[in-house]
């Protein structure tokens, strides 16, 4: 129970934190009455012309703050401003290093890293708020234990991952070209592509993301989900207004996207609200009792930017997946190869 | 006036008021096509939104073709091909010598080289009368047509009429304005690779086209297209048909993520152990 | 300090914060070890590349781009390389997303056929002619896409890999 208040406190300040933040210097702007609702953004947010808050841009989310809290942290919630800038300027030398075996990397992490620093994007700066991971809850700042079942699909999923491939099936749905790594549902920052485009019209909002050209088209009729025996990668989404808030409730998980563990039994919500002209705050809860012994909460700020979203068409030219399949084949031929060699 | 005469005088006055009235209602419907009037949306446009979709078998042939056996044996009459009257104008493709040898290859193929049959994504215009629903979301600067195909997807431009694309993309690059009540939308820097049909009918990375809706009632719209491409057609070409809006109660998109479906197509000879 | 290999992190992972986090020592108080932070790396990776390309097969070539294709989720740039003995072979090399590279300005225009490239990279598993660009630069060492036409540079002819503004 004093966990559950403790999570709230913390997202209710983080978003505090942010709305102060991020809306206050903006000029013109002044708070509501102490009257009005709390939950209600302190600024007057423009609105489409049929009186929805508008969301409508393109948004960027990179930032180099981890997901989960570093193991070293563990009670440390935000930087102090000197040390977040420490904390900035190290993690974008380290990044911007290209390093090589010479530095001392291992041949196989050498392979591993793939290309030179200027592929990739995940953005220089921490979140605004200087917070130490983008979980807000638990107040730990880390994904919660698996449960039993969770554990157990999880250790499969590691096995298929760590010996050569048999088939397309042991490798990520993302390495397979079929859902995007960093647009979930729910998004989460990543190496590249962190752009999602929002657009609205009335009774309908929709969530455009570049990775893998995933348009979410989310109703906000008060029409019910599917079915429940229709299941879909990215779930059945319905949306609501929360005074200025945009709440999606997603449901319908086929369970084959496995976001860090989750399974079919994942109920996702997400909330998105303007918090000033260029700023976006995203937040999502991930309710999965099937996978994780309790719920978890992270908050995301979103800033905007010109874009456009290029086209992200993976499956056409994912030449990577034969290349694995190819390689894995060899790999299992000289094992075998060697075995004949070998004297019994 | 003697009687006979004043009777055919009668026949004639009443032959031309008939022909009359058959003109002015001939007139009034193709007027009511032409001056039906949308809903229009916030901004002061036709109101597209909502979820579409194309009959027919254009997705098979856009050219007029009568039925015919599919290639899967087992599938039967499931499998095979429906006929149809085809949807371009003039009724052939005006395609190059050279071209015309290229899409008999095409077609001789078309079970492994058909981009589609491999969860590729369609491209314009074939997304647009592929055998799927799209939604069309219309804001003032930017239309979204979402496809259930592959969950393919493309924006259009309405307010960045110089926006060029850095790179050919499979769905094209896509800018729109309004001319009255009809949009129209310029689609260049399309892959090459893209077909306009099953039956091998295809383009290069010339390909230049250029797509009109109207709404012609409150559940249709016309689509007309038009096609460029100096690589491969002598001239310029059209096609069009009928989009109609899906009235099922509560319709939505659910998703068609083929590239599962096609995975042992593609990948099956690279696995451990085959199934087949 | 042992620096993790690749196969040690979870290879669904490729995301910054798992891998990266078990990495950093941020010390907490009045200072943070920067030493630590620059000597630590970050273990942001392609786990897929260490299944696609052999670590034991560590190559240097130099060849002339041929063609290259603007597509995700990976680039990949044909480069024709001549061998001592005159042989000619034909290379794919595999880079990243070219979507990072358009927000910068580069169009298909940029990397212009002819041009000489330097590769250093692994090859292929199955001992194709591929390799991943691990670090691609033109024969001056210069780093491949950040010529010296910088962003927003005016196009000049004399940059091999030229930019255009961003659009929008």
């Amino acid at each position: 129970m004093g966990d559950r208040y403790s999570a709230l406190a913390v997202v209710f300040g983080v978003v505090s934190f942010a709305l102060g933040v991020l809306v206050l210097p903006a000029a013109g702007q002044h708070i509501q009455s102490a009257d009005a609702t709390a939950t209600t953004v302190a600024s007057p947010v423009a609105h489409t012309p049929w009186g929805d808050p508008d969301l409508q841009g393109i948004w960027d989310f990179r930032t180099i703050t981890p997901l989960q809290r570093p193991d070293d942290l563990v009670d440390k919630t935000v930087f102090t401003p000197e040390e977040a800038a420490e904390y900035e300027a190290a993690r974008v030398a380290s990044l911007h290093k290209d390093q090589r075996v010479e530095d001392g990397l291992e041949l196989e992490t050498d392979v591993a890293y793939a290309y030179n620093h200027f592929w990739w994007d995940y953005g220089d700066t921490l979140v605004e708020d200087r917070r130490t991971s983008l979980i807000v809850d638990p107040p730990d700042g880390r994904i919660p234990p698996l449960t039993p079942a969770g554990q157990l699909r999880e250790a499969q999923r590691r096995e298929a991952r760590s010996r050569p491939a048999h088939g397309p099936e042991d490798r990520s749905v993302w390495e397979r070209c079929i859902v995007g790594g960093n647009a979930g549902p729910p998004i989460t920052p990543s190496a590249y592509n962190n752009n999602v485009q929002l657009l609205q019209a009335p009774g309908v909002v929709v969530i455009f993301n570049e990775m893998i050209h995933d348009a979410r088209v989310v109703p906000i009729d008060g029409s019910a989900h599917l079915p429940d025996d229709i299941r879909q990668w990215r779930g059945d989404p319905r949306g609501r207004w929360e005074g200025e808030t945009l709440v999606v409730e997603s449901t319908n998980f086929n369970g084959k996207t496995a976001f860090r563990g989750s399974g079919a039994g994942l109920r996702l919500e997400e909330r998105f609200t303007r918090v000033g002209d260029d700023r976006l705050l995203y937040q999502f809860t991930i309710d999965d009792p099937t996978s994780f012994t309790k719920p978890w909460t992270a908050v995301i700020p979103m800033k905007a930017t010109e874009g456009p979203i290029f086209e992200y068409a993976c499956h056409e030219g994912n030449y990577g997946l034969v290349n694995l399949l190819a390689g894995a084949r060899a790999q299992d031929a000289e094992v075998a190869a060697l075995a004949t060699r070998e004297p019994q | 006036m003697p009687m006979r005469a004043r009777g055919n005088g009668m026949l004639l006055v009443l032959a031309a008021v008939a022909i009359a009235g058959l003109l002015v209602t001939t007139e009034q419907a193709l007027g009511a096509e032409q001056s039906y009037e949308p809903p229009r949306t916030a901004d002061d446009r036709p109101d597209l939104n909502g979820i579409w979709q194309a009959l027919g078998s254009a997705h098979w042939n856009i050219e007029g073709h009568a039925a015919q056996p599919g290639p899967v044996v087992a599938l039967g009459a499931i499998g095979a091909i429906p006929g149809g009257l085809g949807v371009v104008e003039g009724g052939s493709i005006p395609y190059q010598p050279w071209a015309v040898a290229q899409k008999q290859e095409n077609s001789e193929n078309w079970v492994t080289a058909d981009p589609v049959v491999k969860c590729y994504m369609p491209g314009v215009p074939r997304a647009t009368y592929m055998p799927f629903p799209f939604q069309i979301v219309q804001t003032p600067d930017h239309v979204l047509i979402t496809y259930e195909f592959a969950s393919s997807s493309r924006i259009i431009y309405m307010s960045q009429p110089d926006f060029e694309s850095p790179f050919d993309t499979w769905m094209g690059h896509s800018r729109g304005h309004w001319e009255g009540d009809t949009l129209v939308v310029d689609v260049t820097a399309q892959v090459g690779d893209t077909w306009f049909d099953s039956a091998g009918n295809f383009h290069s990375n010339a390909l230049h086209v250029i797509e009109r809706y109207t709404p012609i009632s409150p559940n249709a719209l016309r689509y007309e297209v038009v096609i460029e491409d100096p690589n491969v057609f002598t001239r310029a070409w059209t096609m069009s048909m009928p989009l109609y809006r899906r009235l099922d109660e509560n319709v939505q998109l659910l998703e068609f993520k083929c590239v599962e479906f096609v995975e042992e197509l593609l990948y099956g000879h690279l696995r451990k152990d085959p199934v087949r | 300090m042992r620096i993790r290999s690749a196969t040690d992190v979870p290879y669904d992972r490729w995301q910054i914060e798992d891998c990266t986090i078990r990495r950093m020592r941020v010390v907490v108080g009045l200072g943070i070890s920067l030493l630590l932070m620059l000597t630590t790396v970050p273990v942001v990776a392609h786990h897929a590349f260490a299944a696609e390309f052999d670590a034991n097969k560590p190559l240097s070539l130099t060849g002339t781009v041929t063609k290259m294709e603007w597509i995700n989720p990976h680039a990949w740039i044909h480069v024709e390389v001549t061998r001592e003995d005159g042989t000619v072979e034909q290379w794919m090399i595999e880079g990243g997303t070219p979507n990072t590279l358009f927000r910068r300005g580069i169009t298909r225009d940029s990397l212009i056929p002819g041009t000489t490239i330097v590769i250093d990279g692994y090859q292929a598993k199955d001992g194709s002619f591929k390799a991943n660009g691990r670090s691609l630069t033109l024969e001056g060492g210069e780093e491949l896409f950040l010529g010296s036409s910088g962003t927003g540079a005016p196009r000049d002819g004399t940059d091999p890999v030229e930019r255009r503004r961003p659009p929008g």
